[in-house]
């Protein structure tokens, strides 16, 4: 009992060590901009970058845009497939989960292949279009996340029933989904999205290859020619990533109760 | 005569190559009460469900007011529905569950609060409307999905064992309330259960179902007292059953457990030497002679249940038991297991099953 006590605190200090001291050394760092004494200098001069304004805004319009069309595809997908194609699932797992084996410089490449300026859709050959090309690329990227959250969320429900009680009261598709379905999975859809927001704000490959101005590159471009400012980014990326899990966690506590279970 | 207001025509439904629901027909008049009753899995659910339009019939028509819907989606029926497992809308209050079908419909805000209001009188619920689902028991969510049901005023009203999730005490209070707020507006009503008590107290009529058809349909008075077929006769109630033989057709003569019994004009069609069941409900046996009964048979006190204002007993007769009920009288002793005794019942009430 005793020394299994010493081994897992001991293995709790090692695992504390090896997540946070890459951490705590990097703020440390950005830090010692000013010689002698720890000062916020670095992050004044990266908060103060256009530059850092310009690609931060964009992620996080794409991280919106990305949002919105992901809710708008994922939540009438897992929906329909829980009610009427439930012999589908596993397909639509194995579907969803692909992003995660395929790399994204693959799917890029891809695009830059099927939309190129001489395709059938040139969508790269306009900035907007470009753009929508990116955002697609995201919702791919996010595909695994949202799924499986919208997912577990419609299993806390019962889906069969609930949509013939609105049927039985006249409503149609689109006022069941949103008026039955959207607001009670609306907890599974905001863990999604934070996700999906973290996902986006730090992705580098698909941004780069297409050349957008996004966040990702940015740090990119600023970690190799700069010393104490990319040690900042570093700890403003981890404290954006982090407010989006610890919204998780709130959100979930709002999470809808459900009535009396039966049997 | 007039048209009825709901007409089950020829109804079939098949899943697969497997069909459940044969040649199903009934017609229903307008404000009646019309119960299906029958064993799990004869297919109570499934004609429900093509009446509300969430299954598609194989074969037949569906007629409402003289109008076919059986091709008609199931939120263009405007039939109301209420579930087993209640289905009230998790994240909306009491008023706004009730009011769903008012706000769909495209109602005005004064209307819908004024028909949530009176929904809420009509259950007797008043002060629930600004409570969630989860803060309900039971009894209180299903009242409050009969009153979603009926706010936006539907055509006819379908239960499917809507009392079968609650508590023996709240589904005898429920069950009658469901009655006597039908009767109040007059809607036309199936209700589907497979509690043969409850399909027997709250019905106008009854419709027995067993295998995907409808065996009988009649008043309960009918179903409990004629059943038409040996199934009928053992699904609804509790029924003694005797094997006989016939020893005389033309005097109506059975031989049962080496005695004979006198059935007079119960016996058309069958020939001497014919095997019958014959089959009596325990309340109509008595314990002894009594006026107006002719028939008897010998045999002795095999148990003695004694269950309040009614004593069940049972009388084992030629290595057979017979159920029969006797009233509790408090100057009576209660008859002694062991003791020689003689049944008697009226040959009108012996129902003979082929
Ligand atoms: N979607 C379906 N696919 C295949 N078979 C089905 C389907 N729905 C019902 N059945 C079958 O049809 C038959 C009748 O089912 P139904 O649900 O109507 O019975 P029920 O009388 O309502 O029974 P219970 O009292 O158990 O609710 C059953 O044998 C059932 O297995
Ligand atoms: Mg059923």
């Amino acid at each position: 009992m005793r020394t299994n006590r010493i081994w897992s605190w001991l293995f709790v200090a090692l695992a504390i060590a090896y997540f946070a001291l890459p951490l705590i050394g990097t703020f440390e760092f950005s830090l010692k901009m000013r010689r002698a004494a720890y000062s916020l200098d670095a992050y004044a001069v990266v908060l103060g970058d256009p530059r850092f304004q310009q690609t931060f805004m964009y992620s996080v319009l794409m991280a919106l845009a990305t949002i919105a069309v992901g809710v708008l595809l994922v939540v009438p997908t897992a929906y329909w497939v829980r009610l009427k194609l439930p012999h589908w699932r596993p397909f639509m797992e194995f579907m969803t989960l692909l992003p995660l084996v395929i790399p994204p410089i693959v799917i890029v490449f891809g695009y830059i292949r099927l939309y190129n300026t001489s395709s059938w859709l040139p969508l790269t050959g306009s900035a907007m279009g470009t753009n929508v090309l990116l955002m697609f690329g995201y919702v791919v990227l996010a595909l695994p996340y949202m799924y499986r959250a919208v997912d577990t969320g419609l299993r806390a429900i019962d889906v069969a029933t609930l949509t013939e009680a609105a049927q039985s009261l006249g409503a149609g598709w689109v006022t069941i989904l949103a008026r039955v379905i959207l607001p009670n999975v609306a907890v599974a859809v905001l863990s999604g999205a934070f996700l999906t927001f973290a996902i986006v704000i730090g992705e580098f490959v698909m941004a780069a290859l297409l050349s957008r101005p996004a966040f990702g590159p940015y740090m990119q471009l600023l970690g190799a020619n700069r010393a104490y400012e990319p040690a900042a980014l570093a700890v403003i990326a981890f404290l954006i990533t982090w407010g989006c899990m610890a919204l998780i966690q709130v959100v979930s506590r709002f999470a809808p109760k459900p009535p009396e279970q039966l049997h | 005569m007039a048209d009825p207001f709901l007409s089950i025509q020829h109804v079939e439904k098949s899943f697969g190559a497997t069909k459940v629901v044969h040649d199903f027909n009934l017609d229903v008049e307008a404000g009646e009460f019309v119960s299906f009753l029958g064993p799990s899995g004869c297919g109570k659910t499934t004609v429900l469900r093509m009446v509300a339009g969430f299954e598609e019939p194989s074969a037949g028509h569906i007629l409402v007011g003289g109008k076919d819907i059986t091709r008609l989606r199931p939120n263009q029926r405007n039939i109301g529905m209420v579930f087993q497992a209640y289905a009230l809308f998790p994240n909306l209050t009491v008023a706004q569950n009730i009011g769903f079908g008012l706000r769909v419909a495209g109602a005005s805000r004064a209307d819908i609060d004024k028909r949530v209001a009176e929904m809420l009188a009509l259950i007797s619920l008043p002060q629930m409307a600004d409570r969630y689902p989860y803060q309900l028991s039971g009894g209180q969510q299903q009242r409050i999905a009969l009153a979603r049901a009926l706010a936006p005023k539907p055509k006819l009203l379908l239960l499917d064992e809507p009392l079968s999730a609650l508590d023996a005490k709240v589904r005898v209070s429920l069950r009658e309330e469901i009655r006597s707020i039908q009767k109040e507006l007059g809607i036309t009503t199936i209700f589907v259960t497979h509690d043969q008590e409850e399909a027997l107290s709250i019905s106008d009529r009854i419709a027995v179902m067993y295998g995907g058809k409808a065996e009988q349909v009649g008043a309960p008075f009918e179903i409990y007292n004629r059943p038409a077929t040996r199934f009928v006769a053992n699904f609804v109630g509790t029924l003694n059953v005797l094997e006989g033989t016939v020893t005389d057709a033309s005097a109506g003569t059975v031989r049962v457990a080496s005695q004979d019994v006198a059935l007079k004009g119960k016996l058309d069609g069958s020939r001497t030497g014919d095997t019958l069941s014959l089959a009596l409900r325990p309340e109509a046996i008595a314990l002894g002679a009594r006026p107006g009964h002719d028939s008897k048979l010998a045999g002795e006190i095999a148990d003695v249940h004694f269950l309040g204002s009614v004593i069940r007993v049972r009388v084992g007769v030629g290595g057979k038991q017979i159920s029969l009920d006797t009233f509790n009288n408090s100057s009576t002793p209660p008859p002694v297991v062991g003791d020689k005794t003689e049944i008697s019942f009226s040959s009108g009430d012996v129902l003979v099953l082929h």
